[in-house]
Order: C-alpha cells, then structure tokens, then sequence
C-alpha cells in the first residue's frame, strides 16, 4: 500500500523566549491552585502544540480543575476522557482523522493528538491504555504531567509518589514512621524498555520553560507515539510555598531527584547535569509532606538517588536547546 | 442485484457493518462474537473495506477507542460477549451521555462465574440503564437488519445516541441460515452519512465533557431521557423505510406471532423465539390457542405497543420467558417480566403473568418445554391465578 | 408524555460546549488574591520571564508601550513572578490598598 500523506505538521524550534508564540491556547479563567505547577505546564504545551491540535482530559487536576464548571480554558478541542482510557480515546481520535482524510472526508493538517494524563492515568489505572498505544504505532503524543499523587482526590498516593511521603493513603504513624515505603516507578523506561514503534521519549521541568517547549514541537514532529514525562511541582500537594513552583522544579534537577533527558531512537542526551549535586534534604526541606522523615529515611532517599545518578552514562558535553527535527 | 447467502450470525453482522461502510473498528477476542471481528479483518486486509482496524488491549479500550473516533466524526463499530461486555461498563454511560453514536455488537455469553460459552442476555441486559438503545436478533438475516436499522436510527439528528445489536451466541452467531445482502446502493438510499454535530475539529473547537455542577446533572439527565421519547417515532419511520427499500415485513418493536385469537401467550426474545414458534403452531393442532410475542426493543421499551398487543387480545395468561438473571428482583427470577408487569399494570383487565427461566447457560428451550410451560398458563387460566411468580425449565415437574 | 427542563437550567447538548477565545470569563479567579504584582517598569528588563512563569497567562508584553501588562482579573496572586523576576523588577502588594482590590463577583459560584 503506497504512503498516504495525512499532511502531518512540523513545527519549527522556539529559539527564545520571547519568540515563542504569543498566542495562549491555554486560556486565563480556571479553578487550579494558585501556583500550580500542572496548570503551567499545561500552557506551555498547549503554546508549544499551537492552534491545531487536539487535547485530551483525562478524570484528573488538568480536569476537574480546570474544566470546572461546563466551561474550560482551552482555546483549542479537547475531551474529556475517563482517568483509565486517555491513550485509547487518543487513539480512537488519531484513527478517525486518518480514514477521514483517505476518504477525502478531511483535508486539513492531520492534528497534534496530545493525551494530557497525570501520573495516575499515565502508569496506575491508565497504564494498559497508555502502554496498548504505545505499542500500536498511533501518531499521538502521551505526556505523563507528574505532580506525585492523585492530588485532584485531595492528594493520594500514586506509583510516582516519592518514598516518605506524607499523602493521605500513606499517612505517617507508629507502626510506618516514614508514611510511604514504596519507591516509583519510571515511567520513561517502561515506554523505552519495551515499545518498538516509540522512537523519541523525554523528561520536561516546568522550571525550563524553553527546553520545554521545544520538546513538545519535538515530540510533535517525530512521526508515531512519543512520551514526555513532565515534572509539575503541586504546592497543595507537596506542601510548599506556592510561589516556589519553579524553585521545586530547579532543586529536583540540581538534587538528582529529577534527571532531564532525552532518549531518541536508543540514543540517551542529558541537560543541565549538575557538576555537584545538592543533597536531597535540600529539596525536602521546603515541602512539607517530607517533614516528618528522621535522618535515616532522608539517608533511604539519598541512596535512591545516588543510585540513580550512577545509572547515567558518562557526558561529555550539555547538549543545546533540543531543535525540533524539520521534516519527519 | 441482492443476493442470497448462507451466513452465520457473526458473518451477517460483519457484512451488515461493511455494508454501513463504518470507517473505524476496534476489536479484541472474546467467544462468541469473534468471528465478526474476524471476517472484518479480512475484508479490510483484502480493499473490500477501506476502515482503521484497531486491536483494542481489551473491551474496556474497545469502547474507549471508538467514543474518540466518533468524537472525531468517524463511523465506529466494535462488539463483545459476556465479561467483556461489563468490563467495559465503565464507558457506556461517558457514550451515551457524549451523544456518541457508535454501534456495539454483542453476541450474548453468559458472565462469570465460572467460564460458561453459552448464552445468556445478561451480559447486556445489565447495562440497559447506561442510555444506549438495545435491540434482539432473532436469525441471521435480523442481525444484518439491524445493524443497518440501529446506525440510522442511533445517528438521527434527533437522537444521536449509541446502540447495543445483540444476538444469541452460538444459536444465532454460529449457525448459518439464510440471509438476503442488500446491494450498497440500496444502503445508501437508506442510511445517510454519519454527520456529527461538534467533532472534535481544528476549525471549530469545542469542549467535550467539562465537569458540572450537581444543579447542572438533573438537566443533563433531562435531556437524555426527553431524547428517549422521540426514539419509538424514529423507530417507526426507520424500520418502515428499511421494509420498503429491502422487502422486509418487520413490525418495529414486537413480532406477534398467532396472537390475533390467543388465549395464553409467550413473551420472549432472542433465539428461542424459533423454538417458540413451531411451540406455538403444535399447540395450535392440539386445540390449545397459543401465541407469541416477540420483544425485539429493549432500550426503549415499548410500553404502549405492549399494552396495546395485550389489551386488544384475549390472552388471559402470559408467560414471560427470560434467558437472563436478576437474582433478588421482584420477581426473584429474571428482568423481562418486571417491565411486562409494568407495561400492562394499567390496562382496565390485566392479564396474568409468570416468567419462565429457561435456555439459562445456553441450554436449548425443547419444544416439550414450551408445552409445560403452556399446561402452567392455562393451569392458571383456570384458576384465575398464576401458581408461581417464577418457573424454572427443567427443575420442577 | 413530555419533560421540560426550565429554561435558566439549559445544558449543552452533550455537555459540549464551544472553546473560550483569549479568556474564560465564566472562571474569574481576581478575588482568590491577598497580594498582587506590582512591576516597577525601570528596573524590568523585558527578560519575559513572568510571562513564561504564569500558569495563569496573567503577564503579556504589550509591543506598542514597550512594557508588560497584568491582567487583573484572573491572577490568582501566587507570587511566582514575583520570586521568578530576576532583576527584582516585581513586589507584592496587598490587595487591600487598591481601590479596586478584591474584586466582588455579582453572584456566588
């Protein structure tokens, strides 16, 4: 069968920050916390994705709180789907422009499909979706937005839950003095372990707004399923001063607690690796579901990360600002 | 030219889906409805239809990936059995709510506990409060129909709501019997293009499903139900088009079978309705005036057809045959006979009713069984009361 | 038989509603603040860096002044922009001390 062409976008790099997009597709006039990390980091996709694109809302913050009441901030379609389906919904809506644009139904640019899940609908109840359009070669792009619990139920614990962490299913007490004792999952190395059709997955921070959004338009360009894990510091959640949104995302890096990378077609590229690592009770120290952890689980943690950071191969130089490939 | 073929169940829904020239598909492998999605992979690996065949990771995916692709203004299909058709129950409602009119194609399975390929129509009987419309083949050739009648009447203007095309597995999906292929042209006269009213587009973009607030849910709810209301019209105006165009002679909601002078009656759908009929005709040379109503609606529920059938019959008696399960209903057996009851409550002389628990597990309802049940109804004729509320086949003398 | 639903209780068919254009003014969030930005233009350096930091798009550069404007009826008051300046161009202020500071909605949510 020859290659039909569904007339798939490419979006250029955004060079710099005032040269990205003035337009928001992610409006003002929502109910998420003030500082909310998700929340902006939703609007640097949404500006990163442009006007032809599609969303879809898993059950979660990037919901409820947003699309709270019959009305939403999002200047482009978007639907809402249940917390356990984004990435079939997703797939289901990647399908239908395909056909109807072989059927001449559709002749318009084949849209940026984007499932919006949090940790939750990413890697606990929506894995097998997320995972199945992984595997089905659907041109749609999955982000994990990742504020650490299902915080839209008033802060849960989730598989991205960090270890000691104080949430209102793993409070702690006498018998658990360390609240939670399960360490995360990972999500991008579930994607890269084991999804031949998946051929770019990445880590964002909200706190580099630029490196960001050219992942975004990375992702978006490179043809198939690709995977963005993305830090959203949640002040309600994490229990931190909410003006410190962007402050969280910077420790995570500067601590090891979040590694950004980019893994292209079996290649690994990391950013901003610190020369020294802070210790992690620098980031903990501001956020209060840490502050109940003794020294010994603060040691637990840091020997996590340790580990982690021995994980990463050696690099010899910061790689530039990702740019978006032109041209698939 | 129509042609004439052999076909079983699954075969004739497969064609009937084709035929509808549906644009996308999601499967997953479930006895006994397989075979449908079986037949549609081939017609799309050979060009015989150009649709995006997706392999779902389960039934609950199955349902999710075409509510997007009709969000998107495609025309879905997808289908299951049995534990598939409640795993994915977590969907419907989120369907039908979205005013998505895909059509899911069942072939019944009775649930677990424990694996049990025989059928039964709880698997969809069960989701009949989610807001899909829900309909019973009784052969092959109804299968197609109703494929066919199903997209016309789940993707009018006025409706717009998804459907649930149900047949019994194995007797119905497995079996073949004689079917009549409408030629596409026919088809085209009779179900236009699915046109939906807010895709999810580039141009004109819209919010899908925005979170409410309680004082907004009575209202959504409203609507669905005001919407229901205008789905037995819809029905009508389908079924008598679908008739012209196709030679068929389908009475829209009920298949009365000798119930003009009747005097005890079965109620039923489904398969065993064939059974019914030779059931019905023996009775008749034995002096006995038996008759046969045949459900062929569920979702809407044609009350007034049914209190119409009745009250303008003199059948005093009617056993209600269920192929399904309610345990702990009011009647303590299975679902049909409560919105029977409820259908005849307010006619002037009501006749008795009585369900009958039979073809249970996918068991065949003998003639002999109908014969019994028969001797129950007149029985109860004579006393002027029914002695059971229920009756199980084959466990009591 | 026929059901009517009031007409100032109408839903969208479907729950589907059109997308907002530039802002959603069924959402008005300028009354969950204490304290609001103030930006001394002098010292702002047009780095763009309180726009970028918003989740709230609450800062737009307006090219015609040359100088960046506050939208004071969604900023929710979180500070980011505030603690993100990097030439300390932004000080929080409360609420209070503006005459048209807490901004009343007609009716309750």
């Amino acid at each position: 069968m020859e290659a039909f062409d569904y007339k798939k976008q490419i979006l250029e790099p955004i060079k710099s920050l005032p040269k990205a997009p003035k337009e928001e597709m992610y409006l003002p006039g929502h109910r998420t916390c003030a500082g909310c990390g998700p929340a902006l980091n939703y609007r640097l996709v949404a500006k990163a994705a442009g006007r032809d694109t599609i969303f879809i809302g898993p059950t979660g913050c990037m919901y409820v709180a947003n699309a709270s009441y019959l009305c939403t901030p999002y200047a482009v379609s978007w639907i809402h789907s249940q917390i356990t389906n984004g990435g079939a919904v997703g797939s289901g809506i990647e399908a239908a422009y395909k056909i109807l644009a072989r059927k001449k139904k559709y002749d318009g640019p084949f849209p940026n499909i984007i499932v919006m899940a949090g940790d939750g609908g990413s890697v606990d109840i929506g894995l097998q979706a997320m995972s199945a359009m992984m595997y089905r070669n659907h041109d749609v792009l999955f982000i994990c937005y990742d504020n650490e619990s299902y915080a839209n139920t008033g802060i849960q614990t989730s598989p991205m839950t960090p270890y000691g962490a104080n949430t209102t299913f793993t409070p702690p007490g006498k018998m658990i003095p360390e609240g939670k004792t399960l360490f995360p999952k990972d999500p991008p190395q579930l994607v890269i372990g084991g999804h031949p059709a998946v051929k770019y997955v990445a880590t964002t921070n909200v706190a580099y707004p630029l490196d960001l959004m050219n992942k975004v338009r990375k992702a978006l360009n490179v043809p198939g399923p690709t995977f963005l894990h993305m830090l959203c510091p949640c002040p309600k959640g994490w229990k931190f001063d909410e003006k410190l949104t962007l402050e969280m995302g910077r420790l995570a890096v500067q601590t090891g607690m979040w590694t950004l990378y980019e893994w292209e077609d079996g290649e690994y590229k990391y950013t901003r690796i610190p020369k020294k690592y802070k210790p992690v009770s620098e980031y903990m120290k501001y956020q209060g579901r840490f502050h109940h952890l003794k020294e010994e689980h603060i040691a637990k943690m840091q020997a996590f990360v340790d580990q982690k950071i021995e994980k990463i191969k050696a690099i010899a130089v910061e790689a530039p600002v990702p740019t978006p490939k032109a041209g698939a | 030219m129509a042609q004439e073929k052999l076909l079983s169940g699954c075969a004739a829904a497969a064609i009937g889906a084709k035929l509808a020239e549906v644009e996308v598909v999601c499967s997953y492998p479930i006895r006994p409805y397989t075979a449908i999605m079986m037949e549609l992979s081939k017609m799309v690996a050979n060009g015989e239809l150009d649709a995006e065949f997706i392999h779902g990771e389960g039934e609950h995916a199955q349902v999710s990936v075409v509510l997007g692709a009709s969000a998107a203004g495609a025309r879905a299909f997808t289908g299951s059995s049995g534990v598939g058709v409640t795993y994915a129950m977590e969907v419907y409602s989120p369907m039908a709510g979205g005013r998505y009119p895909v059509q899911m194609s069942i072939a019944d399975r009775t649930l677990d506990p424990p694996g049990d390929f025989g059928s039964e129509h709880t698997d969809c009987m069960s989701a009949r409060d989610q807001g899909w419309l829900m309909s019973w083949a009784c052969s092959p050739q109804e299968v197609l129909d109703n494929t066919l009648i199903n997209y016309r009447v789940g993707e009018d203007a006025r409706i717009m709501l998804p459907q649930f095309v149900c047949q019994d597995g194995y007797f119905i999906s497995h079996i073949p019997d004689k079917v009549v292929v409408p030629e596409l042209a026919q088809v085209k006269e009779f179900l236009p293009p699915y046109a939906a009213p807010h895709p999810l587009s580039l141009t004109c973009p819209t919010s899908h499903g925005p979170q409410i607030r309680p004082d907004q849910g009575a209202p959504m709810d409203a609507q669905r139900a005001i919407t229901f209301l205008s789905v037995p019209q819809v029905i009508e105006e389908a079924t008598a088009d679908y008739n012209r165009i196709f030679g068929r002679n389908y009475d829209p909601f009920l298949e009365k079978f000798m119930i003009e002078d009747a005097e005890i009656a079965f109620f039923i759908q489904g398969a065993h309705a064939n059974t019914c009929r030779n059931a019905v005709r023996n009775l008749r040379n034995q002096g006995i005036k038996a008759g046969m109503v045949r459900l062929r609606w569920v979702r809407p529920w044609p009350t007034i057809q049914i209190a119409e059938t009745f009250g303008n019959s003199n059948v005093k008696a009617i056993a209600s045959v269920e192929t399904s399960t309610s345990y702990g209903g009011a009647m303590r057996g299975g679902n049909l006979i409560h919105e029977l009851r409820a259908s005849l409550y307010d006619l002037p002389n009501r006749p008795l009713t009585t369900s009958v628990m039979g073809g249970l597990g996918g068991e065949v309802i003998l003639l002999e069984d109908f014969y019994w049940m028969a001797s129950k109804l007149t029985q109860a004729v004579k006393d002027g009361k029914t002695k059971q509320n229920v009756y199980w086949v084959g466990f009591e003398e | 038989m026929s059901i009517k639903v009031p007409e100032d209780r109408a839903v969208p068919f479907g729950a589907i509603t059109p997308a907002p254009v530039l802002q959603q003014d069924l959402f008005v969030t300028s009354n969950w603040r204490i304290v609001r930005p103030v930006i001394d233009h002098e010292k702002c350096t047009r780095c763009h860096t309180c726009y970028i930091a918003c989740p709230d798009s609450c800062w737009a550069f307006n090219e015609k002044e040359d100088q960046m404007e506050w939208n004071w009826k969604f900023c929710k008051g979180c500070q980011i922009c505030i603690y993100e300046c990097p030439a300390d161009a932004l000080e929080a202020v409360p609420e209070l001390d503006f005459e048209d500071g807490v901004y009343r909605l007609e009716k309750p949510f």
